[in-house]
């Protein structure tokens, strides 16, 4: 049928085979569809409204377009497009206005949460007297208590007020004469365990007694409770009723004159506050800079060795005389088909200085010297690198093998008769016409190089430090690694609105580096010249 | 249609993100536990169930996750009632208004005091401990057939055991890991943040570079230059190094004992060695039960935690899955095991692990100066005030 297909794809159409893909296209769109449904629906309960009209959106969208036959070429374009928003375009979105605000520990709830959660405190009494409980329970689930005080006054509490024995509206039964009671009016006594699954509804029961507020304080004690905080909407101010200390909401927090603020803060917009402490402040400038000029040339270096190394294996490997070529080729690609992170570890342990083999099993034996790997910053830098031209060769070499295919053999012969020798035909030919086909990867691998948190986090952990700095950096630390720091390692830890602003800046800038390169990239472009 | 199946595919994984995480319901228990907690709290929780007739459900997540999602997940109105963490959360939980108090009342009275200062926060108090953790000497009998009683003892074993031709040392913590280094900064007095008068913790009081923290630098510094310990070796190394019985004693807590047993080495368990006289405090760190700011069963959860949990038996049944030792008095009485006796011997004389926020900035700053004094290129002095100085500096920051 396939065959069919291919022979004449229009004709086909009256076919069963389409029959049969029709089929398969609505119920696959019926699957989509219950699937974005119930994802809606979630959603909804969820209140992310925006993200249910996108969903909602994107998934009447496929459907229109994948059963007209006029939106055809769109079929290839709109699936990509609506990821490109979700995946892409929303958390730029979203990370730019994170950047803004002072989002981070202490600051995580929004302000009116903030102010439910103090309104809503509700502080124990302890100078009062607490109450011994017994819980009577009616048919519809309604409940009554006996509270008893230590003294022995006894109290009924029901319907949210409280009463004496005597002038409660419920009737004490004791049936058997015991001295306990088993019902109050209509209410049927409850034993402990019984009470538990309705621990729910009872925590949230609250009874006056002579202007005070009881509740229950366990399932066996009733207490008496205050609000200790209460919320001054006009002033925008909380107010701490036992110690009358006005709170002021200020830039998320709350504070008193004394400059004491309360624990919990509130998320709120902080206009450029965290770009201005990153440019103002020379703690976190001065090293700044110094990173930077080390992310460029790490970038700059991994890309370059890497693509050294595996232009070089590339060219070997695709000499047809070479014996076994298969399983070289198989062999160098070990290192890209093993995850990163593993291999970063076992790196780490092979350039410990005392236990690692690299120092123990080579360096020793044959120079009589130990290198200083993570103790000295050059030996640290030169460390990372070996690390990625490791992980990065492979990925070189795939892509140059490729280029190298379709460089077309006439031009080598022409060389030859021209009496060029291998040298000059790599350097005239091979190379340019590579470049040429290379080069825009070559300049996604320093974008991905540039924020390779990995290698550097799981090597070097950005170590070793640098003497001296006002901030905690280290001399491997590059641009990403040194937010990680800066957000998560000062302060309370954290600090989403920072990090964002950082990462805000880097992506500016490797967005310059970018757009650079491939302006620059554009004179590879040009037909190379053959002399 | 292979587009469809990738596109579906990638749906599937959209959907995967999206599946709501368990939401606290009212009458039902919601748990967040780690891997190693999930599975006998799933017992317990069946036991409770029976007996009071109340669900309780045992969601397991990533250890670090449980604090990470609850910010999330807690203000959104999901997450869970319980949740099950090591005190120095606390600070973070706190100030982000994501845990609520817990009123203990007389029970206080039945816990290791240690454990109890660690999960308070001013004058309340913020989770139900269950069991304790520290770090202390553990000794290679074969090598070390006595434990030191001062740190001169550990020097003079320390240098007969290395031999660097045969790769064995004599001792190692792991470094630079302050958490290991502390408790020999700390037996001259060192600390990480003073008191307030009220007992509280003071962010702007750092004394790590205080006479007793410098010493402490130097003394381990001597046992780098010396030869009786690697330079370079954090905890795994030193765990490894201990396995192959290539150093005779090592700074660590009981997590490394069920490797250490499996490699077959008769170790021993001691106090670290006295410094000048006076006893090494290691943090501690104390797990516990903590309740969630936005539980809708806040009572429910009090009653599980009073009623089922502080139990000899429930506590015992804590310590068998978890082998860290208990600090309710009535189940440590009970607990036979020399090594979980042992570690809390150790455990109650030490420190509690800060846990204010601004902890957050310590870690760095202070392994960067450890790390800057082993590799010599600062002395004690210089490196701590340099690291006292860094950590001001984001403390500071932190705050504007």
């Amino acid at each position: 049928m396939a065959y069919e297909l291919r022979l004449d794809p229009k004709k086909a159409g009256r076919g069963k085979f389409v029959g049969l893909s029709l089929v398969v296209k609505v119920l696959l769109l019926g699957l989509l569809n219950a699937m974005a449904f119930w994802a809606g629906v979630v959603l909804f309960t969820q209140k992310h409204y925006w993200l249910v009209a996108f969903l909602l959106f994107g998934a009447v969208a496929i459907d229109y377009i994948y059963l007209t036959e006029r939106t055809y070429p769109l079929r290839f374009i709109l699936p990509g497009t609506l990821f490109l928003l979700v995946m892409v375009v929303y958390p730029m979105v979203y990370t730019i206005y994170i950047s803004f605000t002072n989002y981070g520990t202490g600051h995580l709830l929004s302000k009116e949460m903030v102010i439910a959660q103090y309104t809503n405190r509700d502080m124990l009494r302890k100078d009062l007297p607490t109450y011994q409980v017994e819980v009577f329970k009616n048919t519809a689930d309604e409940f009554a208590f006996l509270l008893t005080e230590k003294t022995g006054v006894q109290l009924v509490a029901v319907d949210g007020k409280t009463f004496s024995l005597t002038t409660a509206p419920l009737t004490p039964i004791d049936a058997d004469g015991d001295g306990e009671y088993e019902r109050l009016g209509d209410y049927e006594r409850q034993s402990l365990l019984s009470i538990f699954p309705y621990l729910s509804q009872l925590q949230n029961l609250t009874y006056e007694h002579q202007g005070l507020r009881l509740k229950m304080r366990s399932p066996n004690e009733f207490a008496y409770f205050t609000r200790r905080y209460q919320y001054d909407p006009g002033r925008d101010v909380l107010t701490d009723l036992e110690t009358q200390t006005d709170y002021v909401a200020v830039d998320g927090n709350f504070v008193a004159h004394n400059g004491e603020s309360l624990d919990v803060g509130y998320k709120t917009v902080v206009g450029w506050r965290n770009f201005r402490n990153l440019f103002t402040d020379r703690r976190y400038f001065d090293p700044f800079l110094r990173v930077f000029l080390w992310t460029v040339a790490f970038a700059f270096l991994s890309v370059v060795e890497t693509f050294l190394l595996g232009l070089f294996l590339a060219v070997l490997l695709n000499d047809n005389d070479l014996k076994f070529r298969g399983l070289y080729r198989a062999l160098l690609i070990i290192p890209y088909a093993m995850p990163a992170f593993v291999t970063c570890l076992i790196w780490r342990g092979f350039f410990s200085t005392e236990l690692g083999i690299i120092n123990s099993a080579l360096l020793v034996p044959l120079f009589g010297k130990a290198i200083p790997w993570f103790q000295d910053p050059f030996w640290a830098k030169v460390a990372v690198l070996i690390v990625n031209l490791w992980l990065g060769y492979p990925y070189m070499m795939l892509i140059c093998s490729g280029a190298l295919q379709s460089i077309p053999r006439e031009l080598y012969e022409a060389a030859m008769v021209d009496g060029a020798g291998g040298w000059k035909r790599f350097r005239t030919i091979t190379f340019p016409l590579l470049l040429t086909q290379v080069v825009p990867l070559l300049i996604s691998s320093f974008a991905f190089n540039f924020n390779n948190l990995n290698v550097i986090y799981l090597v070097t952990r950005g170590r070793p430090p640098i003497p001296g700095s006002l901030t905690p950096t280290g001399a491997t630390d590059i641009l990403i690694s040194y937010t990680y720091r800066m957000a998560f390692e000062t302060g309370s830890g954290g600090n989403y609105g920072l990090a964002a602003a950082v990462s805000l800046l880097i992506f500016l800038l490797v967005c310059l580096i970018t757009v650079f390169n491939i302006k620059s990239s554009r004179l590879f472009r040009e037909v190379p010249q053959y002399d | 249609m292979k587009r469809f199946v990738l596109l579906l595919l990638c749906l599937l994984v959209l959907g995967g993100t999206v599946v709501p995480v368990l939401a606290s319901e009212e009458g039902k228990l919601l748990i967040w536990a780690d891997d190693t907690r999930a599975g006998i709290m799933r017992e317990l929780a069946g036991e409770f169930t029976a007996k009071y007739k109340v669900p309780v459900e045992v969601q397991e997540l990533n250890f670090g996750d449980i604090r990470d999602q609850l910010s999330v997940a807690g203000p959104a109105g999901k997450g869970p009632d319980i949740l099950i963490g090591p005190h120095d959360w606390l600070g973070q939980l706190i100030v982000n208004g994501l845990i609520e108090p817990i009123d203990l009342g007389v029970k206080e009275k039945d816990f290791t005091p240690v454990a109890i200062a660690a999960f308070s926060w001013g004058d309340e108090l913020y989770g139900v401990p269950y069991a304790i953790e520290s770090i202390g000497l553990i000794y290679n009998k074969k090598l070390v057939p006595q434990a030191p009683q001062t740190w001169e003892e550990l020097r003079t074993i320390g240098a007969k055991v290395a031999n660097r031709s045969a790769q064995r040392w004599g001792f190692c913590v792991p470094h630079p890991d302050p958490y290991h280094e502390f408790p020999i900064m700390s037996a001259g007095g060192a600390y990480v943040f003073g008191n307030n008068p009220d007992g509280t913790l003071n962010p702007d009081d750092i004394g790590l570079n205080k006479k007793g923290g410098v010493e402490g630098m130097r003394l381990l510094k001597a046992l780098i230059d010396d030869g009786i310990m690697p330079l370079g070796v954090d905890s795994n190394a030193t765990t490894t190094l201990f396995k192959e019985g290539k150093v005779g004693m090592v700074i660590a807590g009981p997590w490394v004992l069920e490797d250490v047993r499996k490699a077959g080495v008769d170790y021993g368990i001691a106090k670290i060695p006295l410094i000048d006289g006076k006893r090494p405090r290691p943090f501690v760190g104390v797990q516990g039960f903590m309740i969630s700011a936005f539980s809708r069963n806040k009572m429910l959860a009090k009653a599980f935690l009073d009623e089922y949990v502080i139990t000899e038996e429930t506590m015992l049944a804590l310590f068998e899955k978890g082998a860290r030792p208990p600090v309710y008095i009535p189940a440590l009485n009970a607990v036979k095991d020399p090594d979980a006796k042992a570690f809390y011997e150790i455990a109650s004389e030490g420190v509690p692990m800060p846990s204010i926020p601004e902890m957050n900035s310590v870690w760095s700053a202070w392994s960067n100066a450890i790390e800057l004094i082993f590799n010599g290129k600062l002395t004690p002095e210089q490196a701590l005030d340099e690291a006292v100085a860094q950590i001001r500096t984001a403390i500071e920051q932190g705050r504007k």
